[in-house]
């Protein structure tokens, strides 16, 4: 397309709300540093800049200050940062992981094994992924049936001598699971990783056992995400 | 309250934003939490406008920051606009969210973050921030009609695209885009910038 047939969707794209055709021939000419929409697509996303001028100002929770000055913070010894889980844990997995977590983490040796186990479930077209939010914990879990889970958790309860967190996998029929056991870090949150296929899953949950894990849940979970 | 613009305008057309990219960039202790105070409020203000949800917000908000720190090398400090830079991806995110949370994904719709390269916001008309802007753009959309004011709060607001609007509407799309078109044009002018579409 033109640049003459693309302007009267210079607004609409800068807008963000450009669809079809019009959207990609517009991003194709950006990309392209055309003079012509480069300079069309600067003006119309000077209006909408403008426009945020209107919006009610709303003072954000002082912790926000503290998450994002968090996650810029240096990595602690564990493999991952600190503020991972509490990054995670509400909309933004998966962008957060392609962003962030890979040029992090593959500066850590030790970790790129998990890293690359974890991105490879993230990417799966299939995976599914729930938030939870229970009393006792909060977080997401990624689970593909080719691949296997992801597990991110913060708000952990303590564990006690001796324990450590059971993650299980509850088929449609028939009894859990185990995925695995993990401890979590100090600040009582956790990435836990369990590659490998996992069939007929209708929901995940999350118990403390005794160290090494047990054959069946011994507790009720404080966790359960139905996927 | 309402945006300061003045004062964030005069800021944002001054050096303190270029050196403040730069510092970004460089990673300097510090650096953040200058554009965490500067900006946080305000990213967070346009989150909470679009998603009302004060958790989403908080989260969203945090992405963008994370956003800007990941992607600060690929700004052009010297001739870059941080701030109107820093406040599309807040937007995009809040509406992308709206989207992906309303399962609208996949109907035209993908991430808006191509649309938030920082070289697009180098040069942006400072003429914009030379007034009381909340004002200014209260007075412009006052001058919409219903049907273009609804459109651009159905795109600024909802993201709706247009072929969204136009079934949530029942108007044929062509009536929609010309709505669209018209509101911008109005906007523009009466925000004092050159038509340039």
């Amino acid at each position: 397309m033109t640049c003459e047939e693309l302007k009267p969707e210079y607004g609409a794209y800068a807008l963000g709300i450009a669809e079809g055709e019009e959207k990609y021939e517009i991003a194709a000419h950006l990309a392209s540093q055309c003079v012509e929409c480069v300079a069309g697509v600067r003006s119309a996303m000077s209006t909408v800049a403008a426009m945020s001028g209107a919006v009610e100002m709303v003072d954000p929770p002082a912790r926000l200050r503290r998450r994002v000055l968090a996650m810029v913070a240096p990595v602690s010894d564990s493999w991952m940062p600190a503020w991972v889980p509490w990054a995670v844990s509400g909309v933004m997995a998966v962008g957060l992981l392609g962003v962030v977590l890979v040029p992090t983490l593959l500066q850590r040796p030790q970790a790129t094994s998990k890293l690359e186990q974890a991105l490879s479930i993230l990417n799966d077209p299939v995976t599914r992924d729930v938030s939870f939010g229970e009393p006792a914990a909060r977080g997401r879990v990624f689970v593909s049936k080719n691949k296997g889970v992801v597990f991110i958790a913060a708000n952990l309860p303590k564990l006690a001598a001796g324990r450590t967190f059971q993650l299980w996998v509850i088929p449609t029929q028939g009894n859990p699971i185990s995925a695995g056991t993990f401890r979590g870090e100090t600040d009582s949150s956790a990435v836990y990783v369990r590659p490998g296929p996992i069939a007929d899953v209708a929901a995940m949950a999350l118990t403390m056992e005794p160290e090494g894990g047990s054959p069946q849940p011994t507790m009720t979970p404080f966790v359960v995400t139905k996927l | 309250m309402l945006i300061p613009w003045l004062i964030l305008a005069l800021e944002l057309s001054g050096e303190h934003d270029k050196e403040l990219a730069r510092r970004l960039q460089r990673r300097e202790p510090g650096a953040m939490d200058d554009l965490y105070k500067k900006y946080g409020k305000l990213a967070y203000s346009i989150i909470f406008a679009v998603v009302r949800d004060t958790g989403v917000a908080e989260d969203l908000a945090q992405e963008t920051f994370l956003r800007v720190w990941t992607r600060i090398q690929a700004f052009e400090a010297g001739r870059g606009a941080l701030g109107p830079w820093l406040l599309a991806i807040a937007r995009n995110r809040a509406i992308d969210h709206v989207r992906s949370s309303g399962a609208r994904m996949g109907r035209g719709t993908v991430e808006l973050d191509s649309n938030a390269h920082p070289s697009l916001f180098v040069d942006l008309d400072r003429q914009i921030f030379d007034k009381d802007h909340a004002k200014v753009v209260r007075a412009a959309i006052a001058k919409l009609g219903d049907n273009q004011r609804e459109v651009i709060r159905l795109a600024y607001y909802e993201g709706l695209s247009q072929t969204e609007m136009a079934d949530k509407l029942g108007q044929p799309l062509g009536t929609v885009k010309t709505w669209v078109r018209s509101a911008l044009k109005v906007l523009r002018a009466e925000l004092g910038q050159e038509a340039a579409a």
